[in-house]
């Protein structure tokens, strides 16, 4: 008998194929863990329109990108981790400062704790799931964000910048075709992308603010018909408006930085906002350690959260005196009626320690080590905290940013109510 | 017996003073009716910072400044009504592009029909109450919004500036004191004290500048940021806590130091509405409806006011348009392939007409007669529909932003107040 090979390994292959299969589908799904910063590799990254914020609990809706029509997409809730970095123009920020309808970049996990979820829990395959005529993927189950960041701060972090290579123009709109590649290699292989643009698109220019009628009136963009762009390099503002004539999906250039020094100045027009914020609602951070003493006392040690402006943790120096208050997974302040400071814990910083190596995107890797007269229960480790040192300016908070007496969980614990079902 | 004449006297003011005060407590409020553009004279008037927006239904949250300590002050939910008008920097604009923390100047009126409101429905005395530190009127009955504007939209309208009399900076913060007047001088001034820091954007003609640009003397002449004093300008006020037991006090986001910078602001807010309203179509609702026969009717319909121009002058007699049915909250209905269009009624314009008259806000004063082969049941005298000239591109709108007519339920038509917190 003549022995037939082909199918024999066929079948073998057959048997491999699905064996392996198996192995990798009962893989536990990776889910963030009380306590440590998750690592961004291990993040489901997609991209879309910012279309809905309650920034008083870190949390709003966006319109995932997929190869279908976009329009069609409802918007798909998200909440912020507790240490999630929010980017702006290139510098740190909170929701409340991004506009709606501006393209964002997201790096997400699964719900830590999907009991306690602010937004929907979804089935934790639905990344792989097809919609119909609205694509793949848009509803994902990892809606617990790390990193949101508008593309500027996402070209910046990856050292990416746009090159145009055509415009179409007619009555002060049209369309820019153009290529993301890492900067000082504008030859580097990447998919063009066509963008539109209009009379409101916004044109920096050192510190000057144009639009597309000066460039016109400076004889540098022609008023009607194409133009090759040469390769200019620049940094874009991306936002979605309906687009015309059947186009699944085209993004819309809401603003285009020209040189670095019209760069920098947006860069830190956001990172001032920013640093005032933080210094009216402290900086967050999470508790390591806490080693009890007699009568209340404690000492606590800290890592405060990443993204801030050095200039922030800076202020943490040792020796000085400082406040600590228990807040929850949306940062808000507990017991806030009479101010943050009135429920605080006081102390004095024993120790103010940078770790070395790699340091894990949301953590700052900075520790500090606090004394305190008045440990209470919210300060455990693993616990959400916001910690102020003694030289930043004493504010209330408005009501929506804090919690009251604590009675109402729903306070604690923002339900996914407030997202409407399509 | 002797009268006491200044008994008699005090006693006759009491009564000369409870009876009209009781007549007015018993006057019925006013409430806007259905086709008909209420008087602005009416309206109750208040102004706070914008902290929570939910644009597709045309409803969000207001912080009000009840003359107590602000930052206790809860937001309160308002609404637009279908009609109402959002100025941004002087021009038209959709909630959408208007920063949260922005303050804003309301006149508004109790809900028009309390049992379709997509707020809370509140005592219609509210305005009145006092809540503790928060002050008086934090959260008025007005909630439904006829007019919503910015600091400069609201200055713009009313013809008054800004003039600043001191400026105090200390590392790249400070205080401004300046005088809201009208523009000739005369008039009541409005003296106001205002944080700024670094983040606070100073526009000079097509220049954005920073505060530490003005320290600097390259940038502005002669005294540095002494010159910046007795300037006339326009600001836009936002609010952030206030450090050092300050009640209230609001922040300066934008500085208009001369008037081509504030004309430029002007023109971006406005291009980019012109186009929303192209993608959305030109709001209005139905005069009159007069039947024809088989599905055939001439509709007259009043377009909504405080658009651009251009977007007026863009529907003609004798073009073709399209009429959708929408609902209060400005939604369309689509369904199909085609969205909002292929639930649309296609027709010609028979007639344009502008009366000759006084136009409370709220209306353009434009009236369009379509005629269409296809009357549906959204056009009916009183409802509010959506029109577009041919002219327009034909855009499909977000999810969000229309009723879907097979998967959407009541909900969706009448969103409900219960997205709002309560604390």
């Amino acid at each position: 008998m003549k022995l037939n090979f082909a199918p024999w390994v066929a079948a073998l292959h057959l048997v491999l194929f699905i064996l392996v299969s198996h192995a990798r589908s009962e893989e536990e799904p990776f889910r963030p863990e009380p306590g440590q910063f998750p690592p961004i590799e291990k993040a489901h990254t997609y991209r879309g329109e910012l279309v809905f914020v309650d920034h008083a609990n870190r949390r709003g809706s966006i319109r995932v990108q997929s190869e279908g029509m976009y329009y069609r997409i409802e918007p798909h809730p998200f909440a912020m981790l507790p240490f999630g970095m929010i980017r702006h123009r290139g510098a740190p920020a909170d929701l409340r400062d991004i506009p709606l309808g501006t393209v964002l970049h997201v790096h997400a996990f699964l719900p830590p704790d999907p009991t306690t979820s602010p937004v929907p829990v979804m089935p934790i395959s639905n990344k792989d799931k097809g919609y119909g005529y609205r694509g793949n993927g848009i509803f994902p189950a990892e809606n617990h964000v790390l990193l949101l960041e508008d593309e500027i701060s996402h070209c910046r972090r990856q050292g990416k910048v746009w090159v145009l290579k055509q415009l179409h123009i007619e009555n002060h709109a049209g369309t820019i075709i153009a290529r993301r590649v890492p900067a000082g290699n504008n030859d580097a292989k990447a998919e063009e992308e066509t963008m539109t643009f209009d009379a409101a698109t916004r044109i920096w220019r050192g510190r000057e603010s144009l639009d597309v009628a000066d460039l016109i009136a400076e004889d540098i963009w022609p008023a009607e018909g194409h133009k090759t762009l040469t390769g200019q390099t620049v940094q874009l503002g991306i936002m979605w408006k309906p687009t015309p004539k059947g186009v699944f999906t085209r993004f819309h250039i809401s603003d285009i930085w020209l040189d670095d020094t019209a760069i920098q100045r947006a860069t830190r027009s956001q990172n001032e906002t920013h640093k005032a914020f933080v210094r009216s609602r402290w900086m967050p951070g999470w508790v390591d350690a806490v080693e009890y003493g007699t009568f209340g006392q404690a000492i606590v040690t800290v890592t405060l959260f990443g993204g801030m402006d050095d200039a922030l943790y800076a202020n943490f120096t040792k020796g000085i005196s400082a406040m600590m208050n228990s807040v929850e997974n949306t940062l808000k302040h507990a017991g806030g009626n009479y101010g943050p400071a009135h429920m605080a814990s006081r102390g004095t910083i024993l120790e103010v320690t940078k770790a070395d190596g790699k340091i894990p995107l949301g953590s700052s890797g900075i520790r500090i080590q606090f004394q305190t007269d008045l440990i209470i229960e919210g300060i455990r480790p693993s616990r959400v905290i916001r910690i102020c040192p003694g030289n930043w300016p004493q504010v209330n908070l408005p009501r929506e940013e804090f919690i009251g007496d604590g009675n109402n969980p729903a306070s604690r614990f923002p339900t996914p109510e407030i997202f409407p079902k399509y | 017996m002797k009268l006491n004449f200044a008994r008699v006297v005090a006693t006759l003011h009491l009564i000369v003073f409870i009876l009209p005060s009781h007549v007015r407590s018993e006057e019925k409020p006013f409430r806007p009716e259905p086709g008909k553009f209420p008087p602005i004279e009416k309206a109750h008037a208040y102004r706070g910072e914008l902290t929570f927006v939910d644009h597709a239904n045309r409803r969000g949250s207001i912080r009000i400044d009840g003359n107590g300590r602000f930052r206790f002050t809860r937001p309160s939910p308002f609404a637009l009504l279908p009609y109402g008008i959002v100025k941004y920097h002087g021009a038209p604009s959709d909630l959408r592009d208007i920063p949260l923390g922005t303050v804003m100047h309301v006149k508004a009126f109790l809900p028009p029909d309390p049992k379709t409101s997509s707020v809370p429905v509140l005592p219609s005395d509210n305005r009145l109450k006092r809540d503790g530190y928060a002050g008086t009127g934090v959260a008025p009955a007005e909630n439904h919004v006829y007019l919503l504007e910015d600091e400069p939209s609201h200055c713009k309208r009313l013809g008054l500036v800004w003039k600043i009399q001191e400026v105090e900076l200390k590392d790249n913060a400070g205080i401004i004191v300046a005088h809201r007047m009208s523009k000739s001088g005369n008039g009541d001034a409005h003296k106001e004290t205002f944080s700024i820091d670094a983040a606070t954007r100073f526009w000079r003609g097509r220049e954005q500048l920073h505060i530490s640009d003005l320290t600097d003397k390259n940038v502005l002449t002669e005294n540095g940021i002494e010159s910046l004093k007795d300037g006339v300008v326009f600001l836009g006020i936002t609010w952030k806590p206030t450090p050092g037991g300050v009640f209230k006090r609001f922040h300066l986001r934008d500085i208009w130091l001369d008037k081509l910078a504030m004309e430029r602001a002007t023109h971006l807010q406005n291009e980019t509405h012109k186009k929303f309203i192209m993608g959305r179509w030109m709001p209005g609702w139905v005069d009159k409806v007069e039947y024809g026969k088989f599905g055939q009717a001439k509709i007259t319909v009043s377009l909504f006011g405080g658009m651009d121009d251009s977007l007026y002058a863009d529907f003609k007699q004798g073009q073709k348009a399209m009429l959708a049915a929408s609902e209060n909250t400005l939604k369309h209905w689509a369904g199909g392939t085609a969205g909002t269009a292929q639930v649309a009624s296609q027709g010609i314009v028979l007639d344009v007409s502008k009366p000759n008259k006084t136009v409370p806000l709220g209306s353009s004063g434009i009236q369009i007669t379509l005629k269409t082969d296809l009357v549906t049941e959204g056009f009916r005298t009183g409802k509010v529909i959506r029109i577009r000239p041919e002219s327009w591109p034909l855009l499909e709108v977000p999810r969000e932003e229309y009723i879907n007519h097979k998967r959407d339920g009541i909900e969706k038509r009448f969103p409900t107040p219960d997205i709002f917190p309560k604390y």
